[in-house]
């Protein structure tokens, strides 16, 4: 059951034998007249009888072959010429456009290998120009070390200046601290004086010293109303 | 010479020798063997184009075991594609008209399919004798018709071909006849009787390529169902 298959398996004749290099396809058919008659015979036939030789040779040959019947005009012959109308009509419809179709199909294959081949290239040339930005980068790595410096320069002297304003703020807070206590020690040997004289001269104040005070102020009071009157 | 209508379909012979193994060897004539380069002339692209566009239409719904006959079925087709198109060119003889030769095509492809069908998961091939949801009283009639659709098959195969082929080149003659009769009596019928023709012929092209496609695909569904 198996060996029926193992000979399709192996193509008879699928490539030449031998490896040379084959020669180009040519770029046009060869030229035919009437679809059919190769243009050779014509060339081959002008020397002797010009241009019109072949011509009367073919006619010769079909009214031969007709009037001695050796071709027979019978049902086939209408047979023919209907197959041959619709074979011609059908290669004079659409015979550029399969020959534009078998075009297009070998050239999807030629622009698909190129397509490949052209990406590569473009891919590698992204490749050199990503490289030679990355060159350009290392150039400026100099620039951005030194921003990178001052940047960090100026952190670090912020942060120094912050932390000496920290120490001359916590400075100024015990200073003031020092200056408040002695102001309020100042004001309680102040207040304590004053009380302390206000005590002493209320003890001194004597009772005759009171009475004399006290007339004298009622002496003050009438002059001052009295006066107060006058003026209204 | 004179034809009876017998003629277009006896095997062709030369001073006794039957031609017809030539005929149906001379379309091969006609396919450029692939050659080693790698862009090829327009006709060998078209051939190449046609032939992976028919194998993969037939081989697509198939499993990977039914592969195996992409070439025979593929080359099938070809053969039968190009002895019918070149059929419907005059004076030629077109050996699928033979139901002699179109049996031996289909009986031997289809006994293949049901033995392999058989062979290899038998339960399955003989359920196709039974569709699905089918009501239970029906069953017997039913088996008793699928089975003889299943045994009509090849006789089928053979003769659709033969059959489609052998009366459009009949009637191809026949129009034909009756247009080179009516000639000399009434032109103008003639005339009609010619574009009659014309259409027929274009027919006769269609059947000539579906016949050859439907031969094959019928044969690629059998082995699908047992494969």
């Amino acid at each position: 059951v198996f060996c029926s298959i193992l000979h399709a398996k192996r193509s008879l004749h699928a490539s030449q034998q031998c490896s040379a290099p084959l020669p180009p396809l040519p770029e046009k058919p060869g030229q035919v007249r009437y679809g059919l008659i190769p243009e050779e015979f014509f060339q081959f036939l002008y020397p002797k009888t010009g241009v019109t030789g072949p011509y009367m040779l073919g006619t010769g040959l079909l009214l031969y072959l007709l009037s001695k019947e050796i071709y027979v005009i019978n049902h086939e012959t209408v047979a023919g010429a209907c197959i041959l109308t619709i074979l011609i009509y059908g290669v004079k419809k659409y015979g550029s456009a399969v020959a534009a179709f078998a075009d297009k199909l070998n050239e999807e294959k030629v622009a698909s290998a190129l397509a490949v081949k052209n990406d590569a290239i473009k891919s590698l040339e992204t490749a050199i120009e990503e490289e030679k930005k990355e060159q350009w980068r290392v150039e400026g790595r100099s620039y951005l070390f030194d921003a990178k410096r001052n940047n960090i320069a100026m952190l670090l002297e912020a942060n120094y200046r912050e932390r000496l304003l920290t120490v001359y703020n916590e400075v100024k807070k015990r200073l003031d601290y020092q200056v408040a206590v002695q102001h309020l020690k100042r004001q309680k040997e102040q207040d304590h004086m004053i009380q302390w004289v206000e005590k002493n001269v209320v003890q001194s104040i004597t009772p005759q010293q009171q009475k004399e005070s006290i007339a004298k102020c009622i002496l003050d009071l009438k002059a001052l109303s009295k006066s107060a009157h006058v003026t209204a | 010479m004179n034809l009876t209508f017998f003629d277009q379909f006896s095997s062709p012979q030369l001073l006794g020798i039957p031609l017809i193994l030539i005929s149906m060897l001379f379309p091969t004539l006609l396919l450029p063997s692939p050659n080693n380069r790698w862009i090829t002339n327009r006709l060998s692209t078209l051939q190449l184009w046609l032939m992976q566009l028919l194998t993969k239409q037939l081989m697509t719904p198939m499993n990977k075991t039914g592969h195996k006959w992409a070439l025979i079925l593929s080359s099938l087709m070809t053969f039968l594609l190009l002895i019918n198109l070149l059929g419907l060119l005059p004076y030629t003889f077109t050996p699928t008209t033979q139901l002699s030769m179109n049996m031996s095509l289909a009986f031997p492809l289809w006994l293949a399919t049901i033995l392999i069908g058989l062979r290899n998961q038998p339960s399955i091939s003989l359920g196709h004798i039974l569709p699905e949801g089918t009501p239970t009283p029906l069953i017997p009639a039913l088996i008793m018709i699928e089975t003889i659709s299943l045994l009509i098959r090849p006789l089928a195969l053979g003769v659709r071909l033969t059959a489609n082929l052998t009366a459009g080149h009949l009637l191809i003659q026949l129009i034909s006849t009756a247009t080179m009769a009516l000639l000399s009596i009434l032109p103008a019928v003639s005339i009609l009787t010619t574009s009659i023709l014309i259409l027929l012929t274009i027919l006769e092209f269609a059947v000539a390529m579906i016949q050859a496609y439907v031969f094959v695909l019928l044969i690629s569904l059998y082995l699908q169902e047992n494969i």
